[in-house]
């Protein structure tokens, strides 16, 4: 460390400089925040995928999956409260049925919304 | 008609009513620019800009519940936020703020050195009131209140003697008064000193050891909560307030100032908000250069370096006042 | 090498560490000596304790050279009793109590034999890591306390005087802790006399938990036993399986693995940086500190997809590949980190309070440090040359080249300058790593049922040395998973550092440590 050593504090400069700069803070809840594509964020699930194997449920480190009776066959109920959002269900479903998605903003009052059910339907459940 | 004045003078203009929104303001402008500094938003909700925020907070804590601690000396724990809250109102009455003070026939000779007295009892109350809780932190909060408190107070009156000797006076109006040049100017040692030790005075870094929360917790205020909290919060605005609106009087040449038309009270007002707001611009930026000192380097900063200082400082006022300022001015 | 006790001891080479020792019960202290004779830079990385049926195992692994000898004996579960080791190594105290309590081992001759995780109305007899431990005695328990938690006497919060020493408790809730963990100061006026700590209020049993899990979801548990260094924990435990399993991790694998283990010291150092300003009352480096260290966490989200835990690791490689366009972004941020890391140097080098506040408190001279056994950055600012990534290569460190810092003053100033500096060693280790990063597969398919075998493996985590134990008896699920985190070793340098210095003190040179107690406490 061959640096020559000042006596002066940056500091002095640095807080002056700052009072004529943009704050660094991004206003969250009034501008919304951007995750990086790859975010895991909520799960969606794609039911015509599914092959019903409970492996998703059988590997969560978290128990949060629950297998529950859709229309006559097992599928994945996700308890999102839960979840730690670390994507092995995704992982170790062999058919890809499971995808994260960027929706992150999951707080909630209601502990019955914070799941991602299995839609009967025929229809890709949207993120929100 | 006179005691319509008066009382109109005292509660709301330029006294009560106008030093509580001013503190809340000073408040705001404080938070918001330490914010900038720190390249944070600072109060971004309340009103435009935050401005709310300050009288936002004071009414949250009202409605807050009050709680007085089993083993807290009751009458003292409850009383002593609200004298000390008083007691500083009371000491600002006495600074011209539009020209003259809130109470107008209040100016006598020497009241600078009653002005300071009074911060002195405040500070006293605010003791009392980390006392009276019995809360270990609240203890060690309140005994570092005091004694950083008359450790610094001697420095700082030592230096508020610099102006007055300029002047010639005792008197803040006299003192306010006679600055054509402001002191500022005739005597800048005293004046860096004097935001020194008001550093000290305020509990601003890297002064502030009564509120050093790693050690201490909340310090004074550790048990207290709700109304008495909003008080012992808006005392300490207050007292930042009061400090600088004595660096403004002392130094900064009171409220006068250009008067371009009409009243002069309005721009004698508008230029005493102006500058106690630069000097609490300035206590800001210091506060954000620095980081705490331990509580033996405070008193060791206090009594070898700022105590002979300002002895020296004042040394130098009287010979220049003496000597080189009559050939000049 | 132990020649002296050839005949009474078995020396099995490259097992667990650079070589195991097998060891008769009583004849622990003996080895523990010949390996202090052998080398004064011994210490204690960890005792471990193994349920093996009729008998405890007792593993001391010993670090020598920078690698592990592990000294191996056992006793039997009916008399557990072995002799305590904390008077030839000091550092071995806190370690030889979590044993005692976990397992019930008695120390004969340890000094301070209380208890030091369990909760002070945990039954007498019950040994939670012991394998016929039952869950339904805690239950019971639980039961019984809360109708004899009445009966207790409320704790007393008060400073309680003794003499001249006055009482000062710290903890478990204080504004100098972020987490709750107590520590009892007995204070002479200004001046620190004694501390007692008391760890364990979050307790969570992580290591009896992942016996009950599989390998693939143990990844993701131990992941959380710390939220800032959670790759490091997780890197650990995966390396820890693949050398049970011999497994090679491909290259690829190994440098992302690399790259993402220095953006977690990155942020964590940071992170304590930032800390470390806000506990001496320095707000604004506090802020601009966490300000800087936001660019870190958008580059773990964007490698992981998540800001803090990244959940990157797995048994076999990592779990994403590292794209080409991402290799700009990240060379971008750490240049501006790298810029803002010449601001600070002049800020340690110049800003008067800050220097005030942090030179010459809490000095630990090198001596106490090897004998205490502290790790990491606390080390290496008391002038000990150690850093796991250097003296046992693991990932992809063995390739590339960097210098680990050491400063010789062992204070406050010397514990924040050397993560400093480290920062500015990390970019560089990134830097290296983006531009020679192979080409390959990044994960390879490892079966779920790891092969029976058990293994050692260490991490230089960003508070210094993680040491990771793993037993597999050949199922998916793991026989025992023993976890010695930083913090846990670095505690008895606080208490060494505090006692004689000024209460005023305390914040500082406590998170100069940069403690984590979630860790500590698992």
């Amino acid at each position: 460390m061959s640096k020559k050593k000042s006596r002066v504090s940056p500091m002095i400069k640095e807080v002056f400089a700052h009072i004529f700069m943009k704050p660094a803070t991004c206003k969250y809840p009034f501008v919304k925040a951007e995750v990086p594509e790859g975010f895991r964020g909520k799960q969606v699930f794609d039911i015509n995928l599914c092959a019903s194997c409970g492996l998703c449920s059988r590997d969560c480190p978290a128990k949060a999956i629950e297998m529950v009776e859709v229309e006559g066959k097992r599928r994945p109920l996700f308890h999102l409260d839960q979840c730690i959002f670390c994507y092995q269900c995704a992982e170790s479903c062999p058919r890809n049925a499971i995808k994260s998605s960027m929706f992150f903003e999951l707080a909630s009052t209601d502990k019955s919304n914070l799941v991602v059910k299995p839609e009967p339907s025929h229809q890709e459940k949207s993120g929100a | 008609m006179l005691d319509f004045l008066l009382i109109f003078r005292v509660l709301v203009f330029p006294g009560f009513t106008f030093i509580l929104f001013f503190t809340l303001f000073c408040d705001w402008v404080e938070r918001k620019i330490e914010a900038r500094m720190q390249n944070r938003v600072g109060p971004a909700v309340a009103g435009p800009a935050g401005i709310l925020q300050p009288l936002a907070d004071f009414i949250k804590l009202l409605t807050k519940e009050e709680i007085i601690p089993r083993d807290a000396k009751k009458n003292i724990f409850r009383i002593a936020p609200i004298i000390a809250f008083s007691v500083m109102v009371f000491a600002i009455c006495f600074l011209p703020i539009d020209g003259s003070s809130a109470i107008s026939m209040s100016g006598f000779t020497g009241d600078l050195i009653f002005i300071m007295a009074l911060v002195t009892v405040a500070n006293f109350f605010l003791f009392m009131s980390g006392w009276a809780s019995s809360n270990p932190y609240g203890g060690i909060g309140a005994a570092r209140v005091l004694t950083q408190f008359l450790g610094y107070d001697i420095p700082l009156f030592l230096l508020a003697l610099t102006p007055a000797f300029l002047a010639g006076s005792l008197t803040i109006s006299a003192i306010a008064a006679s600055q054509y040049l402001p002191f500022i100017l005739l005597a800048p040692w005293g004046f860096v000193l004097f935001i020194i030790a008001l550093q000290a005075e305020l509990e601003k870094d890297p002064f502030d050891i009564p509120h050093a929360e790693s050690e201490v917790v909340g310090g004074l205020e550790t048990e207290y909560c709700g109304g008495k909290l909003a008080f012992l919060h808006l005392t300490r605005d207050v007292q930042i307030v009061l400090g600088a609106a004595l660096v403004v009087e002392l130094f900064l040449g009171g409220p006068y100032g250009p008067v371009f038309f009409g009243l002069p009270a309005f721009w004698y007002s508008l230029w005493f908000v102006l500058k106690v707001l630069a000097v609490v611009i300035v206590t800001e930026y210091v506060t954000c250069l620095f980081a705490r000192l331990r509580i033996d380097q405070v008193l060791t900063a206090n009594w070898r370096m700022l105590l002979p200082l300002s002895v020296l400082s004042l040394a130098l006022t009287v010979a220049m006042a003496t000597y080189v300022y009559p050939m000049v001015v | 090498m132990q020649a002296r006790l050839s005949d009474k001891v078995q020396i099995q080479p490259a097992y667990l560490g650079k070589a195991t020792i097998h060891v008769d019960a009583g004849l622990n202290r003996d080895v523990v000596r010949i390996l202090l004779e052998n080398d004064g830079n011994v210490g204690i990385s960890a005792i471990t304790g193994l349920d093996m049926g009729e008998k405890i195992g007792v593993m001391y692994h010993m670090r020598t050279d920078g690698l592990i000898v592990t000294v191996r004996t056992e006793v039997p579960k009916e008399n557990p009793q072995i002799a305590s080791i904390t008077d030839l190594i000091p550092g071995a105290n806190f370690h030889e109590r979590e044993v005692a309590d976990l397992f019930g081992i008695v120390f004969q001759g340890h000094p301070n034999p209380a208890r030091l995780v369990l909760p002070d109305d945990w039954p007498a007899n019950l040994y939670p890591l012991r394998k016929d431990a039952k869950l339904e005695e805690v239950t019971a328990n639980v039961e019984n306390c809360a109708s004899c938690s009445a009966q207790h006497e409320p704790v007393q919060l008060q400073p309680q005087s003794e003499g001249k020493l006055v009482n000062i408790v710290v903890g478990p809730q204080h504004p100098a802790l972020l987490e709750p963990e107590k520590f009892q100061i007995k204070v002479d006026g200004e001046t620190v006399n004694d501390v007692e700590p008391r760890i364990g209020y979050v307790h969570r049993g992580v290591e009896k938990a992942s016996e009950q899990r599989t390998y693939l979801q143990d990844v993701y548990l131990v992941e959380r036993i710390c939220g800032i260094c959670n790759s490091c924990h997780a890197a650990c435990f995966v390396e820890t399986v693949e050398k049970i399993m011999s497994v090679e991790v491909p290259a690829r694998a190994k440098y992302i693995r690399t790259i993402i283990l220095e953006l977690n010291r990155l942020h964590s150092h940071l992170l304590l940086l930032g800390h470390a300003g806000l506990e001496i009352g320095y707000e604004t480096l506090f802020q601009y500190m966490w300000r800087d260290r936001e660019p870190i966490m958008d580059l773990t989200e964007m490698l992981t997809g998540n800001r803090v835990i990244s959940s990157a690791m797995t048994v076999g490689g990592v779990r994403r590949d590292l794209s080409e366009t991402d290799v700009p972004k990240i060379k971008t941020r750490l240049e501006a980190l790298m810029k803002k890391m010449d601001f600070y140097q002049k800020l340690y080098d110049s800003e008067p309070s800050f220097r005030m506040r942090t030179r010459k408190v809490g000095v630990l001279s090198k001596e106490d440090a090897l004998r205490l056994c502290v790790v990491g950055p606390v080390a290496r600012a008391s002038g000990v040359n150690m850093d796991v990534r250097k003296d046992d290569p693991y990932e992809a460190y063995g390739e590339i080249p960097f210098k680990v810092i050491t400063r010789t003053e062992g204070d406050t100033f010397a514990r924040l300058q050397v993560r400093l500096d480290e920062i500015t060693e990390s970019i560089n280790i990134i830097d290296y790593a983006v531009d020679h990063l192979p080409s390959g597969p990044y994960r390879i398919k490892v079966p779920r049922v790891v092969t029976a075998g058990e293994a050692v493996n260490r991490v230089e985590a960003p508070r210094g040395e993680l040491f990771y134990y793993v037993k597999s008896n050949g199922t998916a699920y793991p026989e025992r998973v023993k976890v010695r985190t930083p913090t846990f070793a670095n505690i008895p340098a606080f208490i060494k550092t505090a006692i004689g210095g000024s209460i005023a003190d305390v914040p500082a040179n406590f998170v100069s440590l940069d403690p984590c107690f979630s860790c500590t406490d698992r």
